[in-house]
């Protein structure tokens, strides 16, 4: 069985062309085979993706499937809490953690008959990593397995790309969705903040956090999503607002739309790769001739963004970390441990001064798009790095592209845009304002659509 | 970016410390280079901002 999109496989089984438990034992076969050299999971779930799926395919023979994603295989990055399947946060503090409840989003997408096939890999609690001292090794990029997968939902990047799942849960605080999503060449979206409810998910810092789906196309990730979004009391952040149809501006083209390019993020901020550089041109020169409008912006230099987000980040890592920190400081990773530990640094006026600076900054991102409807910028710098050349400093000597949309509760989506010279994928991002992913979900589709590169899989995968 | 003020070990391991971490002379010199860097976010953070800024201007020091 070649590799279906969810779009593809939704309307085989619902044409009852495809087997929901087919599709499962397909998947969990490729898990077997190629996971061994991956590590994208942490558990593998087999009876309960069959039990699921065979319940899948009942509704499928009674005409009573649940919608587009009943029988699809996904995972969950684990620090979604699944209720009496371990949950670790990939950390030894948490080897033997069961919750005795589904997270929120969890619980959405198996109400909306999805098949789990397990837990995923992710960067320690969320943060930090590649880490090669935690119980489990780190998750590796199957495009090139000596490669990073960026994180920290590091499982879902490598599970997508190489083809174990369709679809999975991510999580990101400053990066943590778009970055694997970049690297691993598939398509991942941070919603707006509040659009998805985090109840039920191990956080790393509240008011950045935000949970989010990772998938093959960006029209995978809308039909993900409309199953997570929604409104939930118990998250305090959660926005109190109608669900919309994701999938409702897919098929419009670009035509119309106004975009702007933040090209000094990723020419004189952090100055991208050529190969990043000409993925994003290529992509402009794309919308350009489908008839968008496309414009250079400028905002704050890139570090501001950054600055202010990874203060907030762990300074809020910190005081949820500090009791196990004083304790256990050994049994967390060094990478996590000696990052967080950076937050003893900061004084209460500092936090004040970082709080005050980020409605600057979302103020200015507002008003720099009161007039657009997608802004660019590039998702990462280049291709993957090799996994043992990621030095523990090196995610704060250069601003990122991602933190800006975390600092400002922006949605954003990362998309891939070819190949290096290294053969590994390299990427863009566009953002919208809030709550407008549809249009996000247009244009990334628009693009997708017209271009070769969702035809090329990993060749492990092939 | 502005130039980084300088700060040691000893001055590392004393902030560690009041947060409640006691760490080796090993673990205090493995964060030493991160913190150099985070100095420097730190300071950017602290630049001076217009008045404007304040959400609620409920009261400013350099207020004429």
């Amino acid at each position: 069985m070649s590799i279906l999109t969810i779009a593809e496989a939704a309307k085989l089984i619902a044409a009852k062309k495809l087997s929901p438990v087919e599709l499962a034992k397909t998947h969990l076969n490729r898990i077997g085979r190629l996971d061994p050299q991956l590590n994208a999971f942490l558990m593998v779930t087999a009876e309960r993706a069959l039990a699921d799926a065979k319940s899948a395919e009942a509704r499928q023979m009674s005409g009573s499937l649940h919608g587009k994603l009943d029988g699809i295989p996904i995972a969950h990055k684990d620090i979604y809490n699944t209720a009496g399947i371990r949950t670790t946060a990939h950390s030894k503090l948490l080897k033997d953690n069961v919750p005795t409840r589904d997270a929120r989003t969890v619980a959405k997408w198996t109400e909306a008959g999805t098949v789990m096939l397990g837990k995923l890999s992710t960067h320690e609690f969320a943060f930090g990593g590649p880490s090669f001292d935690l119980p489990w090794p780190p998750a590796r990029n199957p495009w090139n397995r000596e490669h990073f997968t960026a994180g920290s939902s590091s499982g879902t990047g490598a599970a997508v790309a190489a083809g174990l799942i369709m679809g999975g849960t991510g999580s990101d605080t400053g990066g943590s969705i778009r970055g694997p999503a970049a690297l691993c060449g598939i398509a991942g979206i941070k919603p707006t903040y509040g659009l998805c409810s985090r109840i039920g998910i191990l956080p790393l810092a509240y008011s950045l956090d935000h949970a989010g789906p990772m998938a093959w196309t960006a029209e995978d990730c809308a039909l993900l999503l409309q199953g997570m979004a929604g409104h939930d009391a118990e998250d305090p952040a959660s926005a109190d607002r109608p669900v919309p149809d994701f999938t409702a501006e897919l098929g419009k083209g670009a035509k119309g739309l106004r975009i702007g390019v933040v090209r000094h993020f990723f020419e004189t901020d952090n100055r991208a790769s050529d190969a990043t550089r000409a993925g994003i041109d290529g992509a402009l020169d794309f919308f350009r001739k489908e008839g968008a409008e496309v414009r250079d912006i400028t905002l704050s230099p890139m570090v501001e963004y950054f600055a202010v987000g990874w203060l907030i980040m762990i300074t809020e890592a910190f005081a949820l970390h500090r009791p196990w920190l004083r304790e256990r400081f050994n049994d967390y990773s060094e990478m996590l441990r000696d990052r967080v530990a950076l937050a003893a640094m900061l004084t209460g006026p500092d936090i004040v001064q970082a709080t005050r600076r980020r409605r600057v900054l979302c103020r200015e991102m507002a008003e720099a798009m009161a007039d657009l409807d997608v802004i660019v910028m590039a998702s990462a710098p280049a291709e993957a790095p090799r996994i043992d050349n990621v030095p523990k400093w090196s995610g704060i000597e250069k601003p990122s592209f991602t933190m800006p949309c975390n600092v400002t509760g922006f949605p954003a989506i990362s998309i891939c845009t070819g190949f290096g010279e290294g053969g590994l994928p390299v990427s863009i991002q566009l953002a919208g304002k809030p709550f407008t992913e549809p249009t996000l979900f247009r244009a990334a589709h628009a693009y997708e659509t017209a271009m070769p590169w969702r035809a090329k899989r990993p060749a492990m995968a092939s | 970016m502005p130039v980084p003020p300088s700060i040691d070990e000893a001055e590392l391991d004393a902030i560690l410390k009041r947060a409640g971490l006691s760490l080796t002379p090993e673990q205090v010199k493995g964060i030493l280079p991160g913190a150099a860097i985070f100095q420097r976010l730190i300071a950017l953070v602290n630049a001076p901002l217009p008045r404007e800024a304040e959400p609620a201007l409920t009261f400013d020091v350099e207020q004429k």
